[in-house]
């Protein structure tokens, strides 16, 4: 009688529901829609270079998702907790798209010319002759040439591709061996995974800053920022966090995720996503005020070119999208602790997130720098990274049917599915 | 203000908090308002049993944490623009980003600060004295190992014989009647 617990079983069938076909069947259609739309709007400007820097930014987002899944399946080995349990294979099946992202950045190696000044420009001075690129260029251009060249960009993400894609490979393998293993092994697996994860976060740190910088960062091959990598790395949790509370409320509509999604730990997950969106603003804010306190020529500019000519628009839609409607509405406790609101303000995020990027993107080239202005292509903006996130959600949706949802080698399990309240 | 007199009200004693809650459940259910449970430790089920609503700590956190901000912002547009305007390189004297870090800081001070005063304010403390104390088992075991029930004679369905009968139907330790 006293302090009784009813304890939940777990469902028999673990693997993701039927309903995870009907999702990606979805994504399939939106893709093909939006892909069309992509090649029309292309035919209206009349010109490819949009298509590729909305590329970018779709690569720039399931890069995030893989990658960042990745991260966050990482840290959950070395800090443990239920919240860590419950999105285990929702994380690794994120971590496994990492071959569509690839995909993703072949098209971007292919077309260094059309995106970046630095692989454009081959002859400085002649191109400083004929006005193409002003003398700060020029120098930041020539300095920089031993790591801003095609080879470098080349090898560095082929490395940080092959790190990604050893980690995935990893956890994963590891992952179904320790749920074959006997009971017994249990603190053995918990340790194997921690020593693995502690150097892996690490890495994870350095590679993740280093793609960063090569892929969004040197469009602009004159500024620089030190805080730029970890600006991504904070902005994956952001947006894997929204993604991982999307799909564990999506999938709870069907077991085993009925069973062991928990308000407590959707709560949890709501405040360590609060946390996300302070710590995000925190860094970009900062970055801004250290750089316009210097107020240097060699860094302002990167900053006015995001500014004037119409863009202070955009900036201040992206401070409200991307930080004052999730903060002040995760503040509420109770929208925390409400499935569909939850995951309304999540998509919310993702959006934001996809915002942020195109603030951080478009400026960067010289047509736009100062002047946002209309054109079709600038449209593409909207239909390339729908149609590239579209395919990468039907291929996670693959992924997430490919192994049961619950690992259950692991002591979290007894206690996610202990009664949430005492019991009269 | 004279002392009150009189019965506080009738204090039920329960060794399990799932005793307690389901005691607390039904008295909810057959009308009793005025009612509250004392327990060692946080038991959430037992606010929600006896219909706890909200309370307005949320509101004086929200209302302090504006007025840290706002108070600090006008403090530095004050300094800055009217009382001690400085050229620091070059830079105009409402600067705005530069002034939010502070705000920030004293919004957090603000809110931190209200939601701990506020919530021992709207807690009715400090109090110097509570009738509750009286009870003897109460003293001893509201801290350690009890769970208490305690149904308030403001409350219009309170009778002493009667309310002490309907508490004894939950199987009590003990039911106790606690004065003023």
């Amino acid at each position: 009688m006293a302090h009784e617990t009813h304890a939940n079983t777990l469902p028999a069938e673990l693997g993701a529901p039927a309903f995870v076909d009907g999702w990606k069947t979805r994504a399939l259609a939106i893709g093909s829609v939006f892909s069309v739309i992509a090649v029309v709007l292309a035919v209206a400007d009349g010109s490819i270079d949009h298509v590729l820097r909305a590329w970018l930014l779709g690569l720039m987002l399931t890069f995030g998702f893989s990658v960042g899944g990745l991260a966050l399946l990482l840290v959950q080995y070395c800090t443990g907790g239920k919240w860590g349990l419950l999105l285990r294979r929702p994380l690794e099946a994120m971590s496994r798209t990492l071959p569509l992202v690839f995909a993703y950045w072949v098209v971007v190696a292919f077309s260094l010319k059309k995106l970046y000044l630095w692989a454009a420009v081959s002859d400085v001075s002649a191109a400083l002759k004929s006005g193409w690129i002003n003398e700060a260029q020029a120098h930041a251009i020539e300095f920089k040439r031993p790591m801003l060249n095609p080879g470098a960009f080349i090898w560095v993400s082929l490395l940080c591709f092959a790190i990604w894609a050893f980690y995935t490979w990893r956890l994963n393998d590891l992952g179904l061996q320790r749920d074959a293993a006997s009971p017994a092994t249990t603190p053995e697996w918990i340790k194997r995974f921690e020593n693995i994860s502690g150097p892996g976060i690490v890495v994870y740190a350095i590679t993740m800053s280093a793609a960063a910088i090569y892929w969004v960062m040197s469009l602009d091959p004159t500024w620089y920022s030190s805080v730029y990598g970890l600006l991504f790395l904070v902005g994956q949790g952001y947006q894997v966090l929204a993604l991982s509370i999307i799909v564990a409320v999506s999938l709870s509509k069907g077991e085993p995720f009925r069973t062991i999604l928990r308000q407590t730990e959707q709560h949890d997950l709501g405040k360590f996503t609060f946390a996300f969106v302070m710590l995000n603003i925190y860094l970009a804010f900062s970055q801004f005020l250290i750089i316009w306190s210097g107020n240097l020529p060699e860094e302002i500019p990167w900053y006015l070119d995001r500014f004037k000519g119409g863009w202070g628009v955009i900036i201040t839609l992206d401070f409200l999208f991307h930080w004052l409607i999730p903060f002040t509405l995760l503040l509420s406790r109770d929208l925390k602790r409400n499935k569909k609101r939850l995951v309304r303000v999540c998509q919310w995020m993702v959006f934001a997130k996809a915002f942020d990027l195109f603030w951080l993107i478009e400026p960067n080239f010289k047509d736009a720098a100062r002047n946002l202005h209309f054109s079709w292509g600038i449209l593409e903006y909207v239909a390339v990274p729908v149609a590239m996130t579209a395919f990468w959600v039907a291929f996670y949706c693959t992924q997430l049917k490919a192994r049961p949802l619950v690992q259950t080698n692991d002591p979290h399990v007894a206690e996610i599915l202990e009664a949430e309240h005492v019991d009269a | 203000m004279p002392p009150r007199e009189g019965t506080y009200g009738l204090l039920a004693e329960f060794d399990t908090p799932g005793d307690l809650i389901r005691a607390a459940r039904q008295a909810r259910l057959d009308g009793w308002r005025r009612l509250d449970c004392y327990t060692p430790y946080p038991v959430e089920e037992a606010a929600e049993a006896i219909g706890f609503h909200r309370n307005k700590v949320p509101l004086v956190t929200l209302v302090g944490g504006l007025i840290g901000l706002v108070a600090m912002f006008a403090l530095e547009t004050w300094v800055s623009v009217w009382a001690f305007p400085l050229n620091i390189g070059g830079r105009p004297t409402y600067s705005w980003p530069a002034f939010l870090v502070p705000a920030y800081e004293w919004t957090i001070l603000f809110a931190g600060l209200s939601a701990a005063f506020g919530m021992l304010a709207l807690n009715g403390l400090p109090a110097l004295y509570h009738p509750l104390f009286n009870a003897p088992n109460f003293r001893n075991g509201a801290t350690t190992d009890k769970f208490f029930l305690c149904l308030e004679a403001l409350d219009p369905k309170f009778d002493l014989s009667k309310t002490k009968a309907y508490l004894e139907n939950f199987k009590p330790v003990s039911v106790v009647e606690v004065e003023y």
